[in-house]
């Protein structure tokens, strides 16, 4: 059986490459397999180690690789090449058989969830790059999220859904089944919405038609995008309802607050250091996070999906759904885990609203009459999500205080990230900042 | 109300002297005497098909507006006959005509006071048969409506309900001493009516009315009411006519305490209906109008398990106003969503979907959000605002930009149902919004730029509504003359579109797929017709790209499962790259579609 470090630097190099491949930045130097298990003759499962970071690599290994296979190839050994099996949907979709067989291979473990018959032999097929793992659907029916980076203990991820199943929420895909060795779980396998749209195309689609209006203002056009606004604040508001029930609220203590708001300048000290043009709103920011500290009502805090914007929501034929309950990908398992304020997803929505009206200017000199016209799409539409939010849970207005510290909070860390990443985009969180100055308000 | 004496007599107000009628004379019982199908010609039949609904084209047509034979300003009978041939090029399947029986004409002839004459203005029961027979050779088929629920007040049976209460017909009507009954039922009009149900003076007693109050409702109640019925089905059927459309279903039975609509036993009154058709005169249908969701609509279909014992076909409402809410929003979902909502239907049963007919853009069937929407969208006008609807034709709707009415249309004539066109869409025929109730959509069809648009030769002051005249849809601009001598017209296009479809089997029987992508402002779905050898079927497999936006747009389509199969255009006949393991990339111009048939031959020719 092949076992990855007789791959020679072929395999670290390819992993170099790969978008989800964390240690690039240092350049790896080890590698380590933790395990290989071969599942039958061409598939092989390998975990291992880089530099003591977990990897999971499904690899093929076969003596003719067909053409369009060949763009998956990492090495050859020999005769035989060895390639990534996730973009083979031959191998692929021997893992659904063996979901739906309740199988255990070599130690992994291949679990449907309690009371779920699923269909075998659809076909497999990869679908797009994505920042931390691979997913694999199949026949429209399932999806199959590989976990690259596979961490010992809970899934969030899959723990949240099950959670949110067993409350009957509505507005997530359903959990179908996990790949798990030991307490490591390897793959999340969930409903596929195949007439799914991100929330990201639509919302970007509603702007594209207020911009060419020109003359029209955002509640007269016919793109107007206030009504899936609304259902998605209502859609929010009951996953966070059914968390809520499913594990639990609390009330942040002084002392987590407290901590909570010293990390908030933690992050604000650092943009400062970075980014120039963020001196001018410091004392403005520094405040808006202080305030937390007195804030004389208690802060309710449960668990949350932690990474909500509208690349996360999709709308399907039945309303919207909620997607990757991993967290936030910088965070730290321990840091994943703890229940926050509900306000922060409502923040990091209202910041993805605005982040919609305004990136089709980015990079364009600044245009008077669109800029307000993108504005009055801001407005419009995070008025509306509250709206929406409201019809269900206690309306995100109301606390203006920690909202505003929240969105301030992401704001800074956007301003970082555009700074390094894509100035052109940068005057979108500086902007959304300035907002809130005494004069704007 | 009052009646002088001598305007007791039964057929009094019906203004059919001359002609056979119902109580033309009385049998010595009291009962009215009518007139009977053995006393008229009878059509030659149309080609036989037993399922032929399920892939016509139909055209709504008013008899009023179409063409005028006699020259005294409303169209007729006679007129449409001579206009068969044009229909016949068009590619119509099936003619639906609004009531066209004897009425007062207080709502638009669905206020019916004889179940057997025709409207005088109109022509005759020969008349009729004469454009039975000669749709029928041409092979186009006719349907009406017919009005179950209630009768005009000026319908014989009525009169004799009122003037004699203890007579063979004076339970024929839904009488009571209170007007406090059936408290739970909506009232329809709420512009015009006050309540479902009025006093009556010379009774002295309240009747029970859904709509109007000119318009008692029938008694089914009394099994004699739903016999008569029943004959006056029979009566057209026997004369050759090819189904009903029937109209206000939801309403024929009361019961306390219930909102007096899907109530059971009208279910079972239809189940009656079906039977007489299907015994008596197979290959004829029933089609329901029943304003509700999909998901009530079904109901009128019947048992699934017997492939539908009710009506043939029932229209899908809610799809219309989201189809131009799509287009607006250049969203796929307000269609999206009503499709998915759409329970599967029993199968022989078959929807009927349209873009217009001649009443306004009924908005019942959104919310109230969206239907403020609509109207801030499509009636900027607030003339244009009627009942709950608005009232244009599609042409002004769209702003007459040929784009969208193309892309409208392919999609009437591609998503799951029978199309119903409107006269005079076909070629962009405007409206007249100061025209007042819904007469906005009835002006007379444009046939050529000559006086009174070639519609009558009359003087024409004379015409039942002036032509349209404006610069933009006025008849010396928009005419089917005009339009047939210009190969690049939206008529030639329509006639391609119709000719197109006809060829393809999938788009009236196959299965509707909806074909997700990632761009949400293109609605792409596959009919699919499975090959069935023993009825030498072959496999029929479409997929329709539309872009609902007026911005060219991408759009990746997941089509891997057809993989190897060649997309061939389906007006042009142009062979497209095969589909291979990657989505299928297409790019579409504002406004646009494509219809591929997915063919499995690889070799040219």
């Amino acid at each position: 059986m092949i076992r990855p470090e007789d791959l020679g630097d072929g395999l670290l190099n390819w992993m170099l490459d790969q978008r989800w491949f964390r240690a690039k930045a240092r350049g790896a130097s080890s590698l380590r397999t933790r395990r290989a298990a071969a599942l039958d003759g061409e598939l092989v499962h390998t975990l291992v180690e880089v530099d003591g970071e977990l990897y999971q690599l499904p690899l093929g290994v076969r003596d003719h690789v067909p053409d369009n296979l060949e763009h998956a190839v990492i090495t050859r050994r020999g005769d035989q090449a060895v390639y990534d099996a996730t973009q083979d949907p031959e191998l692929m979709s021997r893992l659904l058989t063996l979901i739906a067989d309740d199988a255990t291979v070599e130690g992994l473990r291949f679990t449907p969830e309690n009371g779920v018959n699923l269909e075998r032999g659809l076909r497999a097929r990869p679908i797009g790059v994505e920042q931390s793992n691979t997913s694999i659907v199949f026949g429209d029916k399932y999806i199959l999220k590989l976990y690259r980076q596979p961490e010992p203990g809970p899934n969030r991820d899959v723990d949240l859904h099950r959670a949110l199943r067993a409350a009957g929420a509505k507005h997530i895909a359903a959990p179908l089944g996990v790949i798990t060795d030991g307490d490591i779980v390897l793959g999340f396998l969930q409903e596929f919405l195949s007439n799914a749209v991100e929330g990201w195309a639509t919302a970007t689609a509603s702007v594209r038609d207020l911009l060419a209006e020109g003359d029209l203002h955002a509640d007269e056009v016919g793109g107007d995008f206030a009504g899936e606004a609304h259902r998605l604040g209502t859609a929010v508001a009951q996953v966070h309802t059914a968390l809520a029930a499913a594990s639990g609220t609390a009330s942040a203590t002084p002392e987590q607050i407290s901590a909570e708001v010293d990390a908030m300048h933690g992050r604000l000290d650092t943009a400062l250091a970075e980014v120039p043009q963020l001196a001018e709103d410091e004392s403005l920011l520094r405040s808006a996070f202080d305030a937390l500290r007195t804030l004389g009502a208690p802060l309710t805090v449960q668990q949350i999906h932690a990474d909500l914007h509208l690349g996360q929501v999709l709308r399907t034929n039945d309303g919207w759904v909620l997607i990757d309950f991993e967290g936030e990908p910088a965070a730290t398992p321990d840091q994943r885990r703890a229940t926050r304020s509900p306000l922060r997803d409502v923040a990091g929505m209202l910041r993805s609203f605005d982040y919609a009206a305004f990136h089709l200017l980015a990079g364009d000199e600044a245009d008077r009459q669109q800029t307000a016209r993108a504005e009055e799409w801001s407005d419009r539409n995070r008025n509306a999500f509250c709206d929406g939010y409201a019809k269900v849970a206690e309306d995100p207005r109301t606390q203006e205080t920690i909202l505003r510290a929240l969105e301030l909070d992401k704001a800074v860390y956007e301003v970082r990230y555009e700074y390094h990443n894509r100035p052109d985009w940068l005057p979108i969180p500086l902007a959304a900042i300035r907002r809130w100055r005494p004069e704007n308000r | 109300m009052t009646e002088s004496p001598e305007t007791t007599r039964p057929d009094a107000n019906l203004g059919l002297d001359g002609v056979p009628h119902t109580g033309e004379t009385m049998t010595s019982d009291g009962h009215l005497v009518e007139p009977q199908s053995e006393e008229f010609g009878h059509a030659r039949s149309a080609p036989k098909a037993p399922q032929w609904y399920k892939t016509a084209v139909f055209y709504e047509v008013l008899v009023r507006a179409f063409n005028d034979f006699t020259n005294d300003g409303t169209g007729d009978l006679r007129g449409l006959a001579d206009k068969l041939d044009y229909l016949q090029w068009l590619g119509i399947d099936c003619l639906w005509l609004p009531p066209f029986y004897a009425s007062p004409l207080r709502d638009g002839g669905y206020d019916i006071s004889d179940f057997r004459a025709v409207l005088p203005e109109f022509g005759t029961v020969e008349d009729f048969v004469h454009l039975l027979d000669q749709a029928h050779k041409r092979g186009i088929r006719v349907i009406t409506d017919l009005v179950l629920n209630h009768t005009s007040d000026a319908h014989p049976w009525f009169q004799e309900s009122r003037n004699h209460p203890d007579g063979p017909y004076g339970d024929y009507y839904v009488w009571s001493d209170t007007d406090e009954r059936y408290a739970d039922a909506r009232i329809i009009f709420v512009d015009t009516e006050s309540s479902n149900w009025t006093y009556d003076p010379v009774r002295g007693q309240f009747y029970w009315h859904r709509f109007f109050s000119h318009q008692p409702d029938l008694n089914y109640e009394n099994p004699e009411v739903a016999d008569a019925m029943i004959d006056v089905l029979r009566f057209w059927l026997d004369l050759g006519i090819d189904g009903f459309r029937l109209d206000a279903v939801p309403y024929l039975f009361e019961e306390e305490g219930t909102n007096c609509e899907n109530l059971p036993r009208t279910h079972e009154f239809l189940k009656r209906c079906r039977k007489v058709v299907d015994d008596e005169f197979p290959g004829r249908v029933l089609l329901a109008e029943a304003n509700q969701w999909p998901a009530d609509v079904v109901a009128y279909f019947g048992d699934p398990d017997t492939g539908g014992d009710e009506c043939h076909m029932a229209f899908h409402f809610p799809l219309m106003p989201r189809i131009f809410m799509a287009v607006r929003r250049e969203s796929r979902f307000p269609i999206s969503e009503i499709l998915a909502q759409t329970p599967p239907i029993p199968s022989a049963a078959q929807w009927g979907i349209f873009l217009r007919n001649h009443d306004e853009l009924t908005l019942e069937m959104v919310t109230d959000d969206e239907r403020d929407y609509m109207y801030a969208e499509y009636a900027k006008d607030p003339r244009m605002k009627a009942n709950i609807g608005i009232r244009r034709r599609l042409a002004p709707l769209l702003d007459n930009d040929a784009n969208q009415m193309e892309l409208f249309t392919a999609m009437l004539l591609s998503l799951p149902g029978s199309p119903v066109l409107y006269y005079g869409d076909e070629i962009g025929m405007g409206d007249n919004i100061w025209l007042g109730d819904r007469d906005a959509v009835r002006t007379p069809m444009q046939w050529s730029p000559d006086r009174n648009a070639g519609f009558s030769r009359c003087d024409p002051g004379r015409i039942y509504l002036p032509v349209i005249a404006d610069p933009v849809y006025g008849y010396q601009a928009v005419n089917v003359e005009a339009q047939l001598n210009n190969s690049s017209s939206l008529l030639h296009w329509t006639r391609r579109m119709l000719q197109v479809r006809r060829e393809h089997p999938a788009f009236g029987l196959g299965d509707f797929v909806e074909l997700g992508s990632s761009n949400p402002s293109v609605l792409a779905y596959l009919r699919h017709v499975p090959a069935d050898p023993e009825h030498g079927v072959h496999e029929d497999l479409v997929i329709c790209v539309n872009n609902l936006s007026r911005f060219p747009q991408p759009v990746e389509l997941n089509l891997s499962e057809h993989e190897g199969r060649v997309p061939v255009e389906l007006t042009g006949g142009v062979r497209f790259p095969p589909i291979g393991e990657l989505p299928y990339l297409l790019t579409l111009p504002g406004h646009g579609f494509y219809w591929f048939q997915l063919t499995t031959d690889l070799d040219e020719g």
